[in-house]
């Protein structure tokens, strides 16, 4: 595949080429994986069983905390704390997107997004292997999937792409200021405390609108209310929406901004 | 028209200090410190007003000290360096081997790293998969390539990747020294495939410092120094110059008969 400077640099070529050279972003993600799970038993299952004992653990001490049934506590916690980790953990790795990968940066003209989907990738093969415990749960617990859960993956969709647009510009400003991983990494530190994961929304008593004024609430809540049999509120999906549309325009225009500068940075 | 087109090609590089790439730098600027003054990071001119043309059947040896700007001419010729001023076309699928263990992994074994690898080369999947045959009876690695790659000794790990970046048949071959592989028996053979390689390709690009390797691979020689062109000519005649004249004389004599610089017995 040779890649034409000009369609690279027109705006949103990067992104669009980089989208279809799947072939490479998907081959770079798996073997981010293995690598990281290789000579395990039981590979990347670990995820599952470690998100699996810290739900449980949680689930019963904080409903108590909260004075509510683990029925209802619990899967909230779990779908809260799934959501929860891509995002963070997307985050916060989307950061070192070109940075880590410097050495092929400097070697062959590919899409820059190619790099930025191979973080993607990996992390929603991670979230694919916690979100399974959502079966057990809803069996233990006597959740019945109906027409509402379905709306899960629109929501789960919009996640995804607003991580894609997220990262991209994380990472071009990541490559540039070396600082961008470290406060990143603090703020998502932070905001796990700051959303109604662990505690729920009424908790908050009057001051719901802490809840409302938080993207980071309303990207999770459009996942995890439709697989409780909830429709997420019209504002979550105008807050996933909007957010979506901002960042992408951000993403496209800074990477063809950045592209005849990137690699100079690395 | 020419494969190959640069004009007045300049790559400022910069480096930028542990203060002045951090963000620290930006802000205290702002808030009224005397931390920063913008642009205060340093520049290097890795080349300088580099121009020529290469046409199919050129053999292009880059000659020139450590640091004279061969690696960045073979970077720019890549894409991966977008020139500063100036510009540059490149018509053609271009393997840029500069270090030919692109993208390999240590705990992936040998056979995922010729299908990741190959990926990055730039491979059809179909390609990879009918490459496979040929990387294992080239390498003689047999059973090895189904054992992770950290277990190979140093010159395994390099015929594997040297056989893999050479599945590929492009139509411009850029060399960065990569033929020092292996032992001796292997360089034979690694040497025999790059030939066969480069007579498959329009123009090759090789940046090297064994005269021999010059001679023999290439018909044309650029000389670089510090960033600028000393001179693009036969490459006896260029030869010649640079074990004899400084850069400086060369330059000048070049300038003034660029086809046939004057041979002196």
């Amino acid at each position: 595949m040779e890649y034409s400077k000009s369609q690279l640099q027109s705006f949103g070529g990067d992104i669009y080429l980089g989208v279809k050279a799947s072939e490479i972003w998907t081959i770079l993600g798996w073997n981010d994986i293995r690598q990281r799970y290789r000579r395990s038993t039981i590979g990347p299952f670990w995820i599952t069983l470690s998100t699996g004992i810290l739900i449980v653990g949680l689930g019963f001490i904080y409903s108590h905390i909260f004075k509510t049934t683990i029925e209802t506590y619990l899967p909230y916690l779990a779908l809260g704390f799934i959501v929860w980790g891509f995002i963070s953990t997307v985050t916060n790795e989307t950061c070192g997107a070109f940075l880590d990968s410097e050495h092929i940066l400097k070697q062959i003209r590919i899409p820059f997004s190619v790099f930025v989907l191979r973080v993607i990738w990996r992390n929603f093969i991670v979230f694919l292997h916690t979100i399974v415990l959502f079966v057990p749960i809803s069996i233990v617990f006597g959740i019945v999937p109906g027409w509402t859960s379905l709306l899960a993956l629109p929501g789960l969709l919009l996640v995804v792409l607003n991580q894609f647009w997220l990262g991209t510009i994380l990472a071009v400003f990541s490559a540039r200021f070396r600082d961008v991983p470290q406060m990143v990494a603090a703020v998502t530190q932070v905001a796990i405390f700051a959303t109604p994961i662990m505690w729920p929304v009424s908790a908050l008593g009057d001051h719901t609108f802490v809840a409302d004024i938080n993207p980071l609430h309303h990207m999770i809540d459009i996942v995890r209310a439709p697989l409780l049999g909830e429709v997420p509120g019209a504002l979550s999906w105008l807050v996933a929406l909007g957010l979506n549309a901002v960042n992408m325009l951000l993403a496209v225009a800074l990477l063809q901004r950045a592209s005849k500068r990137l690699v100079y940075w690395l | 028209m020419a494969d190959i087109v640069a004009s007045n090609v300049s790559i400022d590089i910069p480096i930028y200090d542990m203060a002045s790439n951090s963000l620290r730098k930006m802000l205290l600027g702002r808030v009224g410190g005397n931390f920063a003054s913008e642009g205060s990071h340093v520049i290097i001119h890795a080349l300088k007003d580099v121009s020529f043309e290469a046409n199919a059947g050129d053999r292009i040896g880059l000659i020139g000290g450590n640091g004279s700007g061969k690696t960045t001419l073979l970077r720019v010729l890549s894409g991966v360096y977008p020139p500063t001023r100036g510009s540059i076309e490149v018509h053609g699928r271009i393997s840029p081997m500069l270090d030919t263990q692109l993208g390999m992994s240590m705990d992936a074994t040998g056979i995922e790293n010729i299908r990741m690898c190959g990926v990055l080369w730039g491979l059809a999947r179909e390609e990879i998969e009918a490459g496979i045959d040929d990387v294992a009876s080239f390498t003689e690695l047999g059973e090895y390539l189904k054992v992770p790659v950290r277990t190979y000794s140093a010159g395994m790990r390099l015929r594997l990747a040297f056989a893999i970046a050479t599945l590929r048949h492009p139509d411009i071959l850029l060399l960065d020294e990569v033929i020092g592989v292996g032992d001796a028996a292997f360089f034979g053979r690694a040497y025999k495939r790059l030939q066969g390689l480069i007579e498959r390709s329009r123009i090759l690009f090789v940046a090297s410092h064994t005269n021999k390797i010059l001679e023999d691979l290439c018909t044309k020689l650029l000389w670089l120094h510090q960033g600028s062109l000393v001179a693009f000519a036969g490459v006896h005649e260029v030869l010649d110059a640079y074990t004899r004249d400084g850069p400086d004389v060369a330059r000048e004599r070049f300038r003034q008969a660029p086809s046939a610089a004057p041979a002196p017995v």
